[in-house]
């Protein structure tokens, strides 16, 4: 008796979750219209555009989030057999040459947008204590900024990566880990996410934090326009990284007709004009039209550091190199 | 990994074995922190009674379902105080990971203790005072015995949550705070390095199951007492509770309302001044379309996985408490129901980083084509509350008294009609609690959802951390506004839970 009252409830449980797979099978199957477009984190299409792609191509779009540059492309190449999807974007130049080294792209990476990552200040923090901001990289390490800048760990924050490239480039091979150690010096803060930096210690954004110069991006000025019409940020123009964003089409993809068809249109005049408003990076594709908050509150870094470096063969080495000062 | 021996080069190192020590103390200090609170809340919450309890009942709940940048967000309020800032702020944010895991978790550990203290008898109690036992004196030597199992029980949970509480750690922690679950992130997403994984992995699952039969072995003493005269009446709060009262209020203003509070005030300021712009806004798809879906679909998302989450985590919650509750004629617990409870547990203590992997190994083809259907996402989520359900409906069965099932078998009883009519009445709160607890944790729960669920199937957090992602004061607000709805929420849900029923509802009727 109490055997087979065990037996029971184990039988039930078990249809219970076979009930569920079978629901699941049924729903689940895609149409063959369907295509699926793999995104880091940050990626924003609006409904409109979403719709305009679905009404000239004939294709359902489906966008599937895997993660920031790095884990996107790492999911990609675990699941390179079959697939998660069947066109990707956000593989950034950190990445780029791991996500082509692995085979995961049918064909080749075509360059979307860029943005440059840069240092920005709080105007407003500087003007009430009485001192001019830095102009350089250089100058984070001066005691008078003694404490005052929070940056991103370049292990979990591509940010982070972006800054750190720039500095090897920078200060070259043998001198970027004595920056960083005088960085450390400093009272430099680490955390581990843009949203932790930017919203709970950058002192110009909404979160009101306790640091006035942070590790962003050239263009995060244009959003932090006030009452008066001026931006409470500006960047330093200096130590700058270009990050440049890519999508392809993945290799065994199930739609490869409609990821072709994605990738087109993530060049198309109208989805390059989004990515200013949506994305916060410029487009790729020249004459496309920019927002004139952006042109009055940012500018194109005029020289970049590290972005031609070969991330594949150093990434490791360097991010064991600088967690070793940081840990 | 193979059988290489390789796995085990790559995880013992001292860079490993101080980050595993790492994990373990916080996670040991988060837990018992949570528990020294948490037993006088449970007794103030619980045990006696007074205007208003039931509404601090729901509120201490709020932080369990937070995603893990509101916290972070909320904690910044610790930051205005001046002599708290320097002491949280320091060691690399240490301090203010372990206050955030007993923000986070006090909740647990007063509902677990409270949900079986409800039950005790205060008759015992009452004795023990007549014969000049003090309240302290009274409870270190009655109750504490009889309530050893439920602290053990939340402890052990406690500890495992901020043992794999990955988020947290990676948003309050600067560069130098890691723990297993960092790491494990760490190599699996930015270096690939599979067999390193699969080391911590091994240390995480051996750490899980050492917990649990620590606190297995922990609650071996006398099990929970029950008497259905004592439901009657709980009595009121009195002078003589005013430590506990006291210590409670302070907590819970303190460590509780702070954070929450700042996010709400948050939401309703603009530009410094008092304003609902934030919440309209959330009619819209934020500054410059940000979102591709608006928040009252992603509302609506959350809502039906949230309702399915429940449903399928109740259903195999009380088969799995059931059947782990039920006693072997000579008394004892069986090996089958000692190994099946630890492999209910796992989740919990199983990094949410190799969750997030395996469905996505297991389910992108082939046999099960579950990653391509929206049910992918509520099914993962359950696996995250089915360890917690069992965790309150479990206790809350042994703490049952045997005998009263036995005498209900004597006058031929079948088991459904004890179930249904001896044992679901007394532990009805418990249960309404615990769906409660799943409802919730669907509703707030991020990482499964941002990594399962389609673009068009965003879920109340995925869309806030959209906003948050972005510079602007206008996106910040949203997330903020975003925040305050999901509080909310679930103040309401868990406020709708939390049952005060007259006692004549409670009385278990006899067949």
């Amino acid at each position: 008796m109490k055997f087979s009252r065990k037996i029971l409830i184990g039988l039930s449980l078990v249809v219970v979750v076979g009930l569920v797979l079978v629901v699941v099978n049924i729903t689940g199957n895609k149409k063959p219209k369907d295509v699926v477009l793999v995104t880091h984190d940050s990626f924003v299409m609006s409904k409109e555009l979403i719709a305009d792609f679905d009404k000239t191509t004939g294709y359902k779009l489906k966008l599937l989030k895997a993660g920031d540059a790095g884990s996107l492309t790492n999911r990609l190449i675990l699941t390179k057999a079959t697939p998660i999807g069947d066109a990707v974007f956000g593989i950034d130049n950190t990445f780029a040459s791991l996500a082509t080294s692995n085979n995961i792209i049918d064909g080749s990476l075509s360059a979307t947008d860029f943005g440059d990552v840069c240092f920005n200040y709080d105007k407003v923090w500087f003007a009430k204590h009485k001192f001019a901001a830095p102009s350089s990289v250089s100058e984070l390490t001066l005691p008078k900024f003694k404490g005052l800048t929070v940056v991103e760990n370049p292990n979990t924050s591509s940010t982070g990566l972006s800054f750190l490239a720039a500095t090897v480039d920078m200060f070259g091979t043998s001198q970027w880990e004595s920056y960083w150690r005088s960085l450390k010096k400093n009272a430099i803060k680490v955390d581990n996410g843009w949203e932790a930096a930017y919203y709970t210690d950058f002192s110009g954004s909404s979160g009101k934090g306790a640091y006035p110069i942070v590790l962003s991006y050239a263009s995060s000025p244009a959003d932090e326009v006030r009452a008066d019409g001026q931006s409470q940020t500006a960047s330093i123009m200096d130590g700058c990284f270009r990050q440049t964003e890519y999508a392809g089409v993945l290799k065994n993809a199930k739609n490869s007709a409609g990821a072709r068809a994605v990738v087109k249109y993530l060049l198309s005049a109208k989805f390059q004009a989004s990515f200013p408003e949506a994305m916060y990076m410029y487009p790729i594709v020249t004459g496309t039209p920019i927002p004139t908050a952006w042109s009055s509150f940012t500018q194109v870094a005029p020289h970049t550091y590290g972005d031609k470096l070969d991330f594949n063969t150093n990434r490791k080495s360097w991010l064991a190199k600088w967690s070793a000062i940081f840990e | 990994m193979g059988f290489s021996g390789n796995w085990l080069h790559a995880i013992i190192t001292t860079r490993i074995a101080s980050l595993v020590w790492f994990t373990i103390w916080q996670a040991a200090l988060s837990a018992g922190l949570s528990l020294l609170f948490g037993i006088p809340g449970a007794y103030v919450l619980y045990h006696r009674s007074f205007p208003g309890q039931k509404f601090i009942r729901a509120f201490i709940t709020v932080p369990f379902m937070l995603p893990t940048i509101v916290v972070a967000i909320g904690f910044t309020a610790f930051r205005q105080l001046p002599f708290l800032s320097q002491l949280l702020l320091g060691h690399s944010g240490i301090p203010i990971i372990i206050c955030a895991n007993v923000f986070m978790n006090y909740s647990l550990a007063v509902r677990i203790i409270g949900g079986v203290w409800t039950t005790l008898d205060t008759g015992l109690e009452d004795a023990a005072a007549l014969d000049g036992a003090g309240r302290f004196r009274t409870f270190t030597s009655v109750t504490l015995p009889q309530l050893a199992n439920s602290i053990a029980s939340a402890g052990a949970l406690i500890f495992l949550y901020c043992a794999a509480n990955f988020g947290l750690v990676l948003v309050l922690g600067g560069a130098s705070v890691k723990t297993i679950e960092t790491e494990i992130y760490l190599v699996t997403t930015q270096y690939l390095d599979l067999s390193k994984a699969a080391g911590l992995v091994l240390i995480q699952t051996v750490l899980t199951i050492t917990a649990f039969i620590v606190a297995q072995g922990l609650s071996k003493g006398k099990m929970g007492f029950f008497n259905t005269t004592s439901l009657e009446h709980r009595p009121r709060v009195d002078r003589r509770d005013l430590p506990a009262v006291l210590i409670t209020l302070v907590f819970i203003t303190g460590l509780i309302c702070l954070p929450l509070i700042t996010v709400i005030m948050r939401a309703f300021h603009v530009d410094n001044a008092l304003s609902f712009q934030n919440f309209t806004n959330l009619g819209g798809f934020g500054a410059r379309d940000v979102l591709s879906i608006s928040v009252g679909q992603a509302g609506l998302n959350t809502l039906r996985n949230a309702i399915i989450t429940t449903a399928l985590s109740m259903a195999v919650g009380i088969l799995a408490s059931y059947l782990l509750s039920r006693p072997k004629p000579n008394g004892n617990v069986s090996f089958f129901q000692r190994a099946m409870d630890i492999v209910f547990q796992m989740p919990v203590g199983i990094s949410s980083v190799v969750l997030g992997f395996g469905y996505l190994v297991c389910f992108s083809g082939g046999l099960f084509p579950l990653r391509s259907s929206w049910l992918v996402t509520p099914i993962a989520q359950s696996l995250l509350s089915i360890p917690l359900v069992i965790r309150m409906i479990h206790p809350a069965l042994t703490a049952i008294d045997n005998q009263l099932r036995e005498t209900a078998q004597t006058e031929s009883a079948s088991p459904s009609q004890i179930w249904w009519l001896i044992e679901v009445p007394i532990i009805r709160d418990v249960l309404l609690m615990a769906t409660g607890y799943a409802a919730i944790i669907a509703i707030g729960e991020f990482g499964a959802a941002n990594f399962l669920a389609y673009g068009d199937q965003g879920t109340l957090p995925t869309v806030l951390y959209q906003l948050i992602s972005r510079p602007g004061a206008q996106n910040y607000g949203m997330a903020m506004a975003a925040s305050s709805l999901l509080i909310g929420v679930a103040l309401s849900i868990m406020y709708a839970v939390s049952s005060q029923g007259p006692p004549h509802h409670r009385k278990p009727k006899h067949p």
